[in-house]
C-alpha cells in the first residue's frame, strides 16, 4: 500500500478527510481487499479504545492537589537556598581550611601531599562528570523540543 | 482538546501565565485548578501508572512556574503545556528503563477503565482492557503518544500537528503505523 493511501486510511477512520479525499479512498477500497481488511482492523481498534477511559484519582487527592503542589514549590526554593549556602560555605570554608593547613609548619609534608592528591582526585572526577554531562546533552535527541 | 474551548480560555490561560511570570503564585493556583486533571490524564496515558502520573502532573506545573519567562504569549498555552507533560513523561520512562523497570508497576493494572455500564459484557470488556493495557505499554513512546492524543484525548489532526510540531500528513502516517503496531500487539496479547 502506498504512503498516500495509508494516510487516507488513518484520516478515513477518524473522519478527517475532505469529500474529495473520502471519495478517492472509497474508490480504492472497492478494488483493494487488503485495504478493506486494514480498515476493519482500525475500526475495531477505535471501537475498543472508545469504550475506555482513564482511571481517575479519589476526590480528596484532587482537593489537596494544590496544597501538595504548593509545598513542593516552597521546598524547591528551600533546597535552592540550602544548596547555594552549602556551596558558598564549603568553597570558602574549604579554601580557608586549606590555607591554614598549608601554612601550618606543624602539619607534616605527608599530610599536605595526601591532601593535595585528594583535591586533585576530586577535581579530576568533577571535570570528568561535567564533560560526560555535556557530551550527553549534545547528543540528546529531544534537546531541540521547545517546552 | 476542544478548539472552541481553547479559544475561549486562551486569553485567560495566557494572562495567568503572564501573572506567573511576575512570581504570582495565586495565578499558578488558578491555572492548576483549570488543568490539573488534563495534565494527570496525559501523563497517565503515557506512563501507565497513577502515582507517577500524579507526580509528573505536579512537576509539569512547577516547570510552568519556573519556565514561565520562556513562554511565548503569542502562542496558545495548551500545546506548550502538553509538550512539558510529554517531555517529563518521556524523561520518566527513560529513567525507568535505566533502572530496568520499563514496565509499569504490576499493581497498577487498572489505569484504563471501561466507560460504559453494561454488566452482561463485563467479562469480555475486562479481557479487552487487559489486552489494551498491555499492548499500549509495549508500544514505543512516539506511537503511544499519538494514540493517546487521538484516541483518548479526541484531538483533531490539526491540534496534534500543532502539539507535536509535525505536518498533518505526518500525523496521518504516524497514526497508521501506531495503529498497526497496536493491533498486532493486542492480537499477540489476546493469543498469549
Amino acid at each position: 500500500m502506498d504512503k498516500h493511501l495509508r494516510e487516507l486510511l488513518a484520516g478515513y477512520v477518524d473522519g478527517e478527510l475532505s469529500d474529495e479525499e473520502r471519495q478517492e479512498f472509497e474508490a480504492a477500497l472497492v478494488t483493494d481487499p487488503e485495504l478493506r481488511r486494514e480498515l476493519d482492523e482500525f475500526k475495531k481498534l477505535k471501537e475498543v479504545t472508545g469504550l475506555m477511559t482513564y482511571a481517575d484519582l479519589p476526590e480528596e487527592v484532587w482537593e489537596n492537589y494544590w496544597h501538595s503542589l504548593y509545598r513542593k514549590l516552597e521546598r524547591g526554593f528551600g533546597w535552592i537556598f540550602l544548596s547555594l549556602g552549602a556551596i558558598i560555605l564549603l568553597f570558602f570554608g574549604g579554601l580557608t581550611a586549606l590555607y591554614e593547613i598549608y601554612i601550618d609548619p606543624e602539619v607534616t609534608l605527608w599530610v599536605k601531599a595526601g591532601l593535595a592528591t585528594l583535591i586533585l582526585g576530586v577535581v579530576t572526577l568533577l571535570v570528568s562528570f561535567i564533560r560526560e554531562r555535556l557530551f550527553a546533552y549534545n547528543r540528546e535527541r529531544y534537546r531541540e523540543v521547545k517546552r | 482538546m476542544d478548539i472552541k474551548k481553547e479559544k475561549e480560555t486562551m486569553e485567560t490561560d495566557i494572562s495567568l501565565v503572564m501573572d506567573i511570570k511576575t512570581g504570582n503564585k495565586q495565578a499558578l493556583g488558578r491555572l492548576v485548578e483549570r488543568h490539573k486533571k488534563l495534565a494527570y490524564q496525559i501523563a497517565l496515558g503515557l506512563v501507565g501508572n497513577r502515582d507517577d502520573a500524579f507526580d509528573i502532573s505536579q512537576e509539569a506545573f512547577l516547570r510552568v512556574y519556573r519556565s514561565a519567562k520562556t513562554y511565548d504569549e503569542s502562542q496558545p498555552f495548551l500545546p506548550w503545556f502538553y509538550r512539558i507533560v510529554v517531555n517529563l513523561s518521556r524523561t520518566w520512562l527513560k529513567r525507568r528503563t535505566r533502572q530496568r523497570k520499563r514496565m509499569v508497576d504490576v499493581d497498577d493494572n487498572a489505569y484504563l477503565l471501561v466507560d460504559t455500564h453494561d454488566p452482561e459484557q463485563d467479562l469480555i470488556k475486562a479481557e479487552m482492557i487487559s489486552c489494551l493495557n498491555r499492548a499500549l505499554l509495549e508500544l514505543p513512546f512516539e506511537d503511544r503518544e499519538i494514540v493517546m492524543l487521538q484516541h483518548f484525548r479526541g484531538m483533531s489532526y490539526d491540534e496534534i500537528a500543532g502539539i507535536l510540531n509535525i505536518p498533518r500528513g505526518t500525523v496521518m502516517s504516524r497514526l497508521y503505523y501506531a495503529r498497526k503496531k497496536l493491533a498486532k500487539l493486542m492480537e499477540r496479547s489476546n493469543n498469549g
